[in-house]
């Protein structure tokens, strides 16, 4: 299987061989890859420098260097050429999602109603801090997902605008 | 976890408390008796005196160590824990309300000679009058809670059109977070750094000054690093804020441990901001400089009994540095952060403290403050404390949720703050990095590789590539060559 990886702004092919060998860029790596915690974290020796590697997130990846943080990617080919077919969101329409996790306070707009790019919409409450969330452009409030008093996770739809000329 | 280290080390019976969210935590592991006291939501456990002293009853404590969050600076709670019949291990009800209050602690440093920054004497009625005040003061200007500190309430507001907006929601988070709601208007000095003094008060008239932190590094005015000796403070301005210090907390009747704030701006003249009546979570530093013991003493006042050493007697040593690690995404405007910790490595070796409740298997909820630990580094200077600290951070791996690491492995390396040179302005000046750190071919390498592995697995459910795997093998037999 061949992956197109991303390491922070570098872009590398890997493909792990049938015979299990490590191929970057067509090129074989002398590497040896120990798993320290499964699924989490890996001792990789290349030529003798010894790296450890930890998966400090998996969504968005991103991985611990020898002590540098580093975003990261891999997608199969396949999956590659599907996402870069996909990508359009709904003309017009603007997701309001919760930047973090925490108590939606206050809802101060409903449905129906037209507001400004930047109003604040609703005020989140996480960690004891109050957050306006603003009007992502001019539109109408075409549906509220959440109720006020409602905890919500990060990334959870709070509310939709349609774009208003 | 502080409190009952100190509390083992003295032979105190320790007795702990916890929400349904604590169950699992370390503090209830190590305390000698732990008692539930409710929900996950602080009212119903941690900001319920009622449940505490009713815990406290039950268990026979003799006295309360109210840590330093929740009610650890509620007057109402000192008097309740006294009127139990039990010792608050704090400054007493009536202090804390002389200090408590913004605005009253103002007044009261302008009288003991004190400078004092240009702001309102009282707490102002509604946005109209914080309008006129502001205007009066000349923008711009800093939007406070009266009722408390810890960033809650606090907004800089750079010109009149951002006062409304500023106003509305820094009363909620007041409202929210302390008693009182009420807000005061104050100078914003800008390019200020955040000096503070630690003070130890006895209850027989015994006050001393430790030495300052410079707590400067700074988001949504919470600290994320602070240090002794302040880079910019030298002896003379050292002994100023002291005896500063010093004569607030004589002029309030102060007892135990206390911490007076100031703002020192690019001249050295210095400001008095508040007083924090509790134990601060940068006590760390001082400790490792003074080799004093701050919770140990705090009992000890407690307890009655007289300072052990006189002004004279206080040595520093050496150079200390805190990093506080938090559960945030610092590349998305620290924006607080929620998981399971999955992987967890503390950082040991020379000079280095670790003060965390960290466990893997921890979830990581947003009930609570992001702190997740300390990390606190003591050399024989600060060059030698940077280095220790630089060591130790990119030793800590935390893994399961995004930490503040990163940030504190770049601002310990970066030229400004290795300087000395960084005031309150800093983080926003200097995060995110313009340029990353990069890998060499050989790390990016490996990365690469475990990109793969860690995705592979997720696809396949499971992990794969144990270590004697056909490809590790292979890559064994590659490197032999």
């Amino acid at each position: 299987m061949i992956y197109e990886v991303t390491v922070g702004e570098r872009r590398l092919r890997v493909e792990i061989a049938s015979d299990g060998r490590f191929l970057v860029d067509e090129t074989v790596v002398p590497a040896e890859a120990v798993e320290t915690r499964r699924g989490w974290q890996w001792s990789v020796r290349i030529a003798g420098r010894s790296h450890e590697v930890t998966v400090l997130t998996s969504d968005p990846l991103r991985l611990l260097v020898d002590g540098n943080e580093t975003e990261a990617s891999a997608l199969d080919e396949r999956a590659a050429a599907a996402s870069r077919g996909a990508g359009a969101v709904r003309g017009g329409h603007h997701e309001l999602r919760a930047p973090m996790p925490g108590l939606l306070k206050t809802v101060h707009v409903a449905e129906g109603d037209v507001v400004e790019r930047d109003a604040p919409l609703m005020t989140l409450e996480a960690m004891k801090m109050e957050n306006e969330l603003l009007a992502p452009a001019r539109g109408r409030v075409v549906r509220l997902a959440v109720g006020a008093g409602t905890k919500v996770e990060r990334g959870a739809v709070l509310a939709v605008l349609e774009e208003a000329d | 976890m502080r409190v009952i280290r100190a509390c083992h080390e003295l032979g105190i019976r320790s007795v702990a408390v916890y929400s349904d969210a604590d169950r699992q935590a370390l503090h209830v592991r190590l305390a000698d008796e732990a008692y539930p006291i409710g929900r996950a939501s602080p009212r119903e456990s941690y900001l319920a005196p009622a449940k505490l002293l009713d815990v406290a009853r039950r268990a026979g404590c003799d006295a309360v160590h109210p840590g330093y969050g929740f009610l650890s600076e509620s007057a109402d709670f000192a008097d309740a824990v006294r009127d139990a019949g039990l010792v608050f291990v704090g400054p007493p009800g009536d202090v804390q309300r002389r200090l408590g209050e913004k605005t009253q602690a103002r007044r009261l440093a302008a009288e003991a000679g004190v400078p004092v920054a240009d702001g309102t004497a009282d707490p102002v009625r509604d946005l109209e009058q914080a309008r006129l005040e502001a205007r009066r003061i000349g923008y711009p200007v800093m939007l406070k809670a009266a009722g408390g500190g810890g960033g809650k309430g606090m907004r800089a507001v750079a010109s009149e059109a951002e006062l409304a907006a500023a106003w509305r929601m820094s009363s909620g988070e007041a409202a929210g977070a302390f008693a009182t709601s009420a807000l005061f208007v104050e100078k914003l000095i800008e390019r200020a750094r955040h000096v503070e003094m630690q003070i130890l008060a006895d209850a027989h008239g015994g006050v001393v000054w430790l030495g300052e932190r410079d707590c400067s590094i700074q988001r949504r005015h919470q600290k994320l690093i602070e240090e002794s000796p302040a880079p910019s403070v030298d002896e003379a301005l050292r002994e100023r804020l002291g005896e500063a210090a010093v004569r607030i907390a004589r002029a309030a009747g102060y007892q135990n441990a206390g911490t007076a704030e100031f703002l020192v701006d690019a001249r050295g003249a210095f400001s008095f901001l508040e007083v924090n009546t509790r134990l601060q979570v940068e006590h760390p530093v001082t400790e490792l400089v003074t080799g004093l013991d701050l919770v140990a003493l705090q009992l000890r006042i407690a307890a009655g009994e007289p300072l052990p050493f006189t002004q004279s007697d206080v040595r520093r040593r050496g150079a200390a540095i805190e990093c506080r690690v938090t559960a945030e995404d610092t590349h998305r405007g620290f924006v607080p952060a929620t998981g399971r910790i999955a992987l967890l490595r503390e950082p040991a070796g020379p000079g280095v403290r670790v003060d965390s409740g960290l466990f893997e298997g921890l979830v990581v909820t947003s009930d609570y403050d992001p702190l997740l630990m300390k990390v606190i580094a003591h050399g024989a200077d600060r060059t030698e404390a940077l280095a220790r600290a630089r060591r130790a951070v990119r030793e800590t791996i935390v893994a399961g949720v995004p930490t503040s690491l990163a940030f504190h492995a770049h601002v310990l390396d970066e030229p400004d703050f290795v300087a000395g040179r960084y005031d309150t302005g800093y983080v926003s000046t200097h995060w995110p990095p313009r340029s990353p750190a990069r890998l060499d071919d050989s790390a990016a390498t490996a990365a690469a590789l475990v990109a793969v592995l860690a995705s592979r697995g997720r696809a396949a459910g499971r992990p794969v590539a144990s270590p004697d795997g056909a490809w590790s093998r292979a890559g064994r037999e590659e490197a032999l060559r």
